[in-house]
This record gives structure tokens, C-alpha cells and sequence, in this order.
């Protein structure tokens, strides 16, 4: 979705962070350190190539930042309570979808999960026309994101895992396009986008920000 | 008679036929429920890594606040888009860190530009101005409250409503008191050397109504103290003062932005 104007850049580099480790973290260092608990879980343990179960964490992770992007969205656009009729409908429902993702995702990643980043949405989630528009490009990216990431988990768990969020990010773009009025599913075969694709377009949209410093080593020259 | 009996064999005949055929295809169609080889050498799918839960939709929370830092210096007015300046507010408190503001409420003005209703750290105590939305960063919400009794010298802490601290405090001398409003904790300062302000001092929006000419506007602080013995009581210039060991704890229990009742 180029045509949606990202012009700024991630601050913290959250989403990077999490792109890199889904690719160049060495498989092989996964019985040694990576997934302790989060094995069993995923069904790694019972693969035969177990020692590739690290870079699904890390996939795991990267979908995890994309969950958090979009459920901070959709419910920040809720409480905000600026948007009407059928966006603020699917708001909500969409939202209610995606906390549930995040939420899974932290159950099977456990201590392995990523903290949620700081957003800033630039007042997307205050305009209807803002909010259907970053709404598709968020669901057209992530359907993209899963698609691009499902052919490189090791563990089939995992595979069946992300597919099955797969579809459903498929219908809510769908549903996003429908409400923005563009076609919802115009093309024969979609193209998936690498990890570094998702990236780019993510940090040009500088939603993802750093904490604000509200902490200091200072003396106070509060009243006393 | 006999074409009736006839009629009730051939239908029993065709209903067992009838249930194999459906149960061949239930055998083809249906999923093993093990992984053994079935016809085709088709396994049962693996079950997903992941459990998701059902989506529950977000409740209204009575206890959720929400704030936003200061992206760029704006004039805050009396309206959205309108009305009469009521103050400058700056991207950086006095004390270096980055300047918030409680958020109330928004409002589009006649442009359809989106401005926000903010609780501001100016005087007179409790003043709320109207920002433009795009001066300020994105929301962040908690849902801590604290509370502090002058009366009885008493702070409380409670997150989603429930009580999670609670210390007698030391208030204002009747020269200098403590204001009574709404306000919120704007920054926290740490590692200092003073043992007068304590291990740990909490910056509130809230300003001295009389020491106006005080180093840095005034504002009052939630800290802890070299003097416990005087607490509780009134002690103080207008901060809030603590036991040191209570305002570790409430370091630990209190974000910033969370709004602040002195009643």
C-alpha cells in the first residue's frame, strides 16, 4: 500500500529488531538457549530438525510486534470514540480479533515475547478516513507479513498456527477495503512480502515510537 | 396386504444401503482422530501452536486515564480552535524530562481539526486548556489513581479501583498548603544526592498557589523525607511528603501520568 502515505521512521526500531532476529538467528542455537518452555508448546521438541525451532520464536515475535501494531490501533480508535456507523463496528470487532491475537501469541511465547512498543497514530484513530486508510494498509500488510513468514516455520504447529490467523487477517482486509471503497479481493494470487518489505513500510509510518523520558537522575526543586 | 410388506422390506433395504454408502463417504470426508496413514495418505492436520481465545469485546473502563507528552510547544485556548490563550505549554518540564498533560476530552473544531481538552500544569491550580492534536504524541493510558487526604494526611494509590497503597503523609503548613484539585504526576527523579527530598521525589502538575517565586515554578512533589518523625502532620512547604520506605514502594506502584485528587 505505498499509495498510503508512511513518510516517517521508526524511532525505536522495534519492528526491525524483531524482522532481524526472524532472520538471522542461527537455527542451530535453538537447544542451547532459545525456546526452554516455549518448546513443548510449539511442538518443536518433537521435530526431527528440533535445533530450528529459534527462528520460529523469532517469526513468532516478528507476527507478535505486527499483532500489537494493529490491536493497539483498533483499540485506541474505540476509545477514542471518533469514528461512526460501520468503521466504529468494525473497530471494535476487529480489535476484539486482534487483542485475542496478542494474547495467544504471549501465551505461546511465554517469557520468549516481546514487550509491546509505544505507539503513536498520528491521529488516524480520530478520523474516519484516516482510520479506514491505515486500517487496510495495516490489514493488507499483515496478510502479507503471514504469508510471506508461514513457508519459513519449521514447526508444523507453528505453520498451522500462523495459517489460521492467516485467513482471518485476509478477511478483515477484505472488510477494510470494503469500508474504504477499494476492491476487496481484485487479484487472482496475492504476492507475500519478505520480512524486510513489512519492515520498511512499518518504520516509514513511525507509529512505532520510543518511550517518552519521563524519568531523570536530577535533583528536585519541587516546594519541599 | 403383501405390497405393503413388500414396500417395508424395500425400504429397509434401500435405509441399509443407504447408511453404508453415507457411511463410506463419512469414512473418506470425515478426519481421523489419529494421525495413523488414511486413504490418500492424508495424516489429521497438526494441532495449531497457538490457542487463541475467543475476541471479547473492550469494556468501558471507569478507571482508565489517559495522557500524551508535548510533541511541539502550543498555545492552549479556552475552545477547540477558539477562544482565548490560556497558556504556552513547552515540550520539556523544568526538571528535563518530556512535559505531559492529562487528556480529558476532543473535540473537531468548525475545520474539522481535532483538538484535545488537557488538564495543564499552570496556574490557577485546575486549569484545563484545549491543544491541537497534532502538538501532542500518542496516548497512553493507566488505570492508577492516587489520592491524598489532607484532613487526615493520608495518600492512597489504587489501580482499576482497588486499593494497593496506602501511608500517612506529611502536608502543607497552613502558610504554605498544599492545593486541593485534580492534578497528575507528571515525572519522576531518581539518584540524587538530598536526603532532605529522599530516595525517590514524584513531580505532580499541582503548584504552590503562595511560593510562586520558587526556583522552577513551585510545583509540588511526592517525596520522601530525612525528618519521618514529623509525619503525619502538616510539615511541609506543599509537597507531599513520605517515609522513605513508603515512596520506594510507590515507586514501584506508581506510573507517571496517573491522576492525582488532593482533597
Amino acid at each position: 500500500m505505498e499509495e498510503l502515505s508512511f513518510d516517517r521512521l521508526d524511532a525505536d526500531g522495534a519492528l526491525r529488531e524483531a524482522a532481524e532476529r526472524a532472520g538471522v538467528m542461527s537455527r542451530g542455537t535453538f537447544l542451547a538457549s532459545a525456546l526452554g518452555g516455549t518448546a513443548a508448546l510449539l511442538g518443536v521438541a518433537a521435530e526431527p530438525a528440533a535445533g530450528q525451532g529459534a527462528s520460529d520464536v523469532a517469526i513468532l515475535n516478528f507476527a507478535l510486534t505486527l499483532e500489537y501494531l494493529q490491536s493497539s490501533f483498533y483499540t485506541e480508535a474505540e476509545r477514542m470514540g471518533m469514528l461512526r456507523g460501520r468503521a466504529a463496528e468494525a473497530a471494535e470487532v476487529v480489535g476484539a480479533v486482534e487483542r485475542a491475537h496478542v494474547k495467544a501469541f504471549h501465551d505461546v511465547l511465554g517469557s520468549k515475547a516481546d514487550p509491546r512498543p509505544s505507539f503513536d497514530f498520528q491521529g488516524t484513530t480520530e478520523n474516519q478516513n484516516a482510520f479506514l486508510k491505515t486500517a487496510v494498509a495495516f490489514e493488507d500488510l499483515s496478510v502479507e507479513a503471514y504469508k510471506g513468514q508461514a513457508p519459513r516455520l519449521q514447526a508444523k504447529a507453528a505453520l498451522a498456527a500462523a495459517l489460521s490467523i492467516h485467513s482471518v487477517e485476509a478477511r478483515h482486509a477484505a472488510w477494510m477495503r470494503y469500508l474504504f471503497g477499494v476492491e476487496p479481493a481484485g487479484r487472482a494470487f496475492d504476492q507475500p512480502r519478505s520480512k524486510q518489505q513489512v519492515t520498511r513500510v512499518v518504520n516509514s509510518t513511525n507509529f512505532i515510537t520510543s518511550s517518552p523520558s519521563t524519568e531523570r537522575k536530577r535533583m528536585p526543586s519541587y516546594t519541599g | 396386504m403383501s405390497r405393503v410388506g413388500v414396500g417395508r422390506t424395500g425400504r429397509a433395504l434401500v435405509t441399509l444401503v443407504g447408511a453404508g454408502v453415507l457411511g463410506f463417504a463419512a469414512m473418506l470426508l470425515w478426519p481421523a482422530p489419529e494421525s495413523a496413514p488414511r486413504l490418500g495418505g492424508l495424516r489429521a492436520p497438526p494441532a495449531p501452536a497457538l490457542d487463541v481465545p475467543a475476541p471479547t469485546r473492550l469494556e468501558r473502563d471507569p478507571d482508565l486515564s489517559m495522557w500524551s507528552v508535548v510533541n511541539r510547544a502550543a498555545t492552549a485556548l479556552t475552545g477547540p480552535g477558539a477562544g482565548a490563550a490560556l497558556a504556552r505549554v513547552h515540550t520539556r518540564t523544568p526538571e528535563g524530562t518530556d512535559n505531559l498533560v492529562l487528556v480529558k476530552r476532543r473535540a473537531r473544531d468548525a475545520r474539522g481539526r481535532v483538538w484535545v481538552e488537557a488538564r495543564l500544569p499552570v496556574l490557577p491550580n485546575g486549569t484545563t486548556g484545549w491543544l491541537p492534536r497534532d502538538a501532542l504524541g500518542g496516548y497512553r493510558t493507566v488505570r492508577t489513581h492516587m489520592i491524598v487526604d489532607l484532613r487526615r494526611a493520608t495518600a492512597v494509590l489504587t489501580r482499576g479501583g482497588r486499593r494497593v497503597f496506602r501511608a500517612r503523609v506529611g502536608v502543607g503548613l497552613p502558610q504554605w498548603p498544599t492545593p486541593r484539585g485534580r492534578f497528575y504526576i507528571r515525572n519522576k527523579l531518581v539518584r540524587y544526592r538530598s536526603s532532605f527530598y529522599g530516595p525517590l521525589a514524584f513531580g505532580t502538575s499541582a503548584r504552590s498557589p503562595v511560593l510562586t517565586d520558587w526556583p522552577d515554578g513551585g510545583f509540588v512533589g511526592i517525596h520522601g523525607t530525612d525528618r519521618p518523625d514529623l509525619l503525619p502532620g502538616q510539615v511541609s512547604h506543599g509537597c507531599i511528603r513520605m517515609r522513605n520506605s513508603d515512596i520506594v514502594r510507590l515507586g514501584r506502584l506508581m506510573p507517571v501520568g496517573t491522576p492525582l485528587t488532593i482533597r
